[in-house]
């Protein structure tokens, strides 16, 4: 059985148009040739550093921005063919969960038509029980009933953006891509949020496409990652191989980077070093040569392709060679880390017990 | 204790700040009180003219160019003098205002609902967006007066030209404001998130472009509603407006411009009430901006 939402070949370009006549004089390549599949109650996590692509990635996938090329495929329907007025029905099965709670809610909407709305739209309620789906909704996200009557402003950030969830909730979406929904909320409130969304996962069954640049979260949340840059998927595993086995060097320095307070630790690991390359002029060949350790001149002209190496994809030369010997898997996690998990652990238990 | 008691602690814990609304702070400003109190006087006056006009304002009498009663000369049949041809000052200020109200309130409207949809338009279909501006820009470059002089030798003179004249002199300003304004919306994540639910473009544009862009709109024309009776005004007052006998606060103040020296009072009191009639609503719209506009708020 082939998987639930499939994207092959997903590219976004963002021409650059100058003077007058609005002539295109350059190309920013956002994302390019990005391909991979979610299952049903499977959680993607997408990673990287900021300007990466990811959230053009997450938005090209739902055409809130028009794909250059590629396909993606939902439930065996080719969303990137439908007309407008299919896919606005299309929209029903794929939502989105936005990063600033603050921004994503119509600020002279009240909760009640802020949720009743995408509900009498797809004819999932009529105007008799709409209020009862919408309080239905409410306490499906942790908030009451008396919530219903209020504005966005009067909520704190966490609840605001409980209202979000409920809103991608609303129409029992296949597949909602979550663009950082947490790294907005201060970590106690992460913490709820994340293990909401685990929550109603485990309940519904909905394929996350999980945006994140917080390793802790997603190790928390994913069952794979894929790893981003400069718009190309440059390693995508199993969460747990990933973190235990980075075997791309920009997934080791990513992992190393994560930050520790301890300060006798600083200098052990080895960040990227440098700037992002600017995506409208991107580095021949690999596009992390210029920041990579292992970087040699084959991968100044040859760019490598996304190919299986054990139960990973990864694109790098060397990726069958480099990790024996220049792997300093995390045996550990660091400290902050560890309390980051045990943060969102705890919370956990307190929810269910 | 019970859950009920729990749910009520609950709810009073997470109960919003009381914030008083909008009118009651305008209210509290000492001068936006009193320029409302008398704006709302002359809106009143100029509405219950037939009512309260000692005298009908097209009927000449004896005493041409009676001086006020505060002057020496003056006496209670006319309070306010009489003017070249005899006829009620106090009455025909209450007409005129009601002639110079309407023009403006009724070109501002129109003008400003044009105005505004081409801007938010511009705004929510970049693809109009140099087209409306340039035509906007085309618009901008006609001076207000001379746009009324050109529809007077077209149509003739009377008020409904001066209202076309000032409605489209409304339409440029009010299109450019809404649509930085509209443009700034639009960049907020709730509006791909109405997208991402699948909203159609009216619904977009309506519920959610539209009901976050009004109240600024409003606050901008209100303050435009001044300058707009000083042009009227000031179209009548060149002939272009209402033709006479009818009253119009710009055309009595030419009229009386022949008697300035003898008796100043014809053309002095109807130039104050323009005066104050500006004056107020200008007031009134600083006051609503300060009050409705989030970004000035202490």
């Amino acid at each position: 059985m082939s998987a639930m939402l499939q994207v092959e070949g997903l590219t976004k370009h963002f021409p650059i148009r100058r003077g007058v006549l609005r002539r295109v004089a350059g190309t920013v390549q956002a994302v390019n040739d990005v391909s991979f599949t979610v299952g049903e109650g499977e959680t993607l996590a997408v990673v990287g550093e900021s300007g990466c692509g990811k959230s053009t990635i997450g938005r090209a996938l739902l055409r809130l921005l028009e794909p250059t090329a590629g396909r993606v495929t939902l439930d065996g329907t080719t969303v990137t063919d439908l007309a407008p007025d299919a896919m606005r029905a299309m929209r029903r099965k794929m939502q989105i969960i936005f990063q600033d709670p603050f921004g994503s809610l119509n600020p002279r909407m009240t909760v009640a038509e802020t949720l009743a709305e995408p509900l009498l739209l797809h004819e999932l309620a009529t105007p008799g029980d709409v209020q009862d789906k919408v309080g239905a909704l409410l306490s499906t996200c942790g908030l009451q009933p008396w919530h219903a009557g209020r504005f966005p402003h009067e909520f704190s950030g966490g609840q605001r953006q409980r209202v979000g969830i409920a809103r991608a909730l609303a129409t029992r979406p296949r597949l909602i891509v979550c663009d950082e929904p947490v790294s907005a909320l201060d970590v106690s409130v992460q913490a709820q949020i994340v293990n909401l969304l685990k929550d109603l996962q485990a309940e519904f069954g909905i394929g996350y496409v999980f945006i994140s640049h917080d390793l802790a979260v997603v190790r928390h949340m994913a069952d794979r990652v894929a790893v981003v840059y400069l718009g190309r998927i440059v390693e995508e595993a199993r969460a747990d191989a990933l973190f235990a086995h980075p075997r791309h060097p920009y997934t080791r320095s990513l992992i190393a980077a994560a930050p520790r307070p301890d300060p006798t630790q600083r200098n052990v690991s080895a960040p990227v070093e440098g700037d992002l390359p600017s995506a409208l002029n991107p580095p021949s060949g690999c596009a992390f040569h210029p920041r990579c350790p292992l970087a040699q001149d084959r991968c100044r002209t040859e760019r490598p392709a996304l190919r299986q190496v054990g139960t990973s994809r990864v694109a790098c030369h060397f990726a069958e060679t480099s990790e024996a010997g220049d792997s300093r898997p995390e045996a550990a996690p660091s400290e902050a880390l560890r309390r980051r998990l045990a943060i969102l652990d705890a919370a956990r238990a307190k929810e269910t017990a | 204790m019970t859950a009920a008691t729990e749910q009520t602690e609950a709810q009073v814990l997470d109960a919003p700040m009381p914030v008083q609304p909008w009118w009651q702070r305008l209210l509290r400003d000492p001068a936006a009180l009193a320029a409302a109190l008398v704006f709302l006087a002359i809106v009143l006056c100029a509405l219950a003219a037939p009512l309260i006009s000692p005298h009908d304002p097209f009927a000449s009498s004896r005493a041409v160019m009676q001086p006020p009663v505060w002057a020496e000369a003056g006496n209670w049949t006319h309070p306010l003098g009489t003017d070249g041809q005899g006829r009620d000052m106090l009455s025909r200020l209450f007409y005129g205002t009601r002639l110079t109200l309407i023009i403006g309130v009724v070109s501002v409207a129109v003008g400003g609902m044009l105005g505004s949809l081409l801007g938010l338009l511009a705004a929510f279909k970049p693809g109009l967006d140099p087209w409306v501006m340039r035509l906007v820009d085309v618009m901008l470059s006609f001076p207000a007066i001379l746009l009324g002089l050109a529809l007077v030798a077209v149509l003739g003179p009377g008020a409904g030209p001066v209202i076309v004249a000032l409605a489209i002199a409304t339409i440029p300003d009010c299109a450019r404001i809404a649509r930085s304004i509209a443009v700034s919306v639009m960049k907020q994540e709730y509006i791909e998130a109405g997208r991402a639910l699948g909203l159609s473009d009216m619904a977009l544009f309506t519920r959610y472009l539209l009901r976050n862009c009004i109240s600024s709109i409003m606050i901008f024309i209100s303050l435009r509603f001044g300058q707009i009776i000083l042009i009227g005004a000031a179209l009548s007052f060149l002939g272009l407006g209402a033709r006479p006998p009818t009253a119009e606060l710009g055309m009595m103040a030419a009229q009386g411009r022949d008697f300035l020296l003898f008796a100043p009072h014809i053309a002095v009191i109807p130039s104050v009430l323009i005066f104050v009639i500006v004056l107020s609503a200008n007031i009134l719209g600083d006051a609503l901006r300060d009050v409705l506009d989030p970004r000035l708020r202490s």
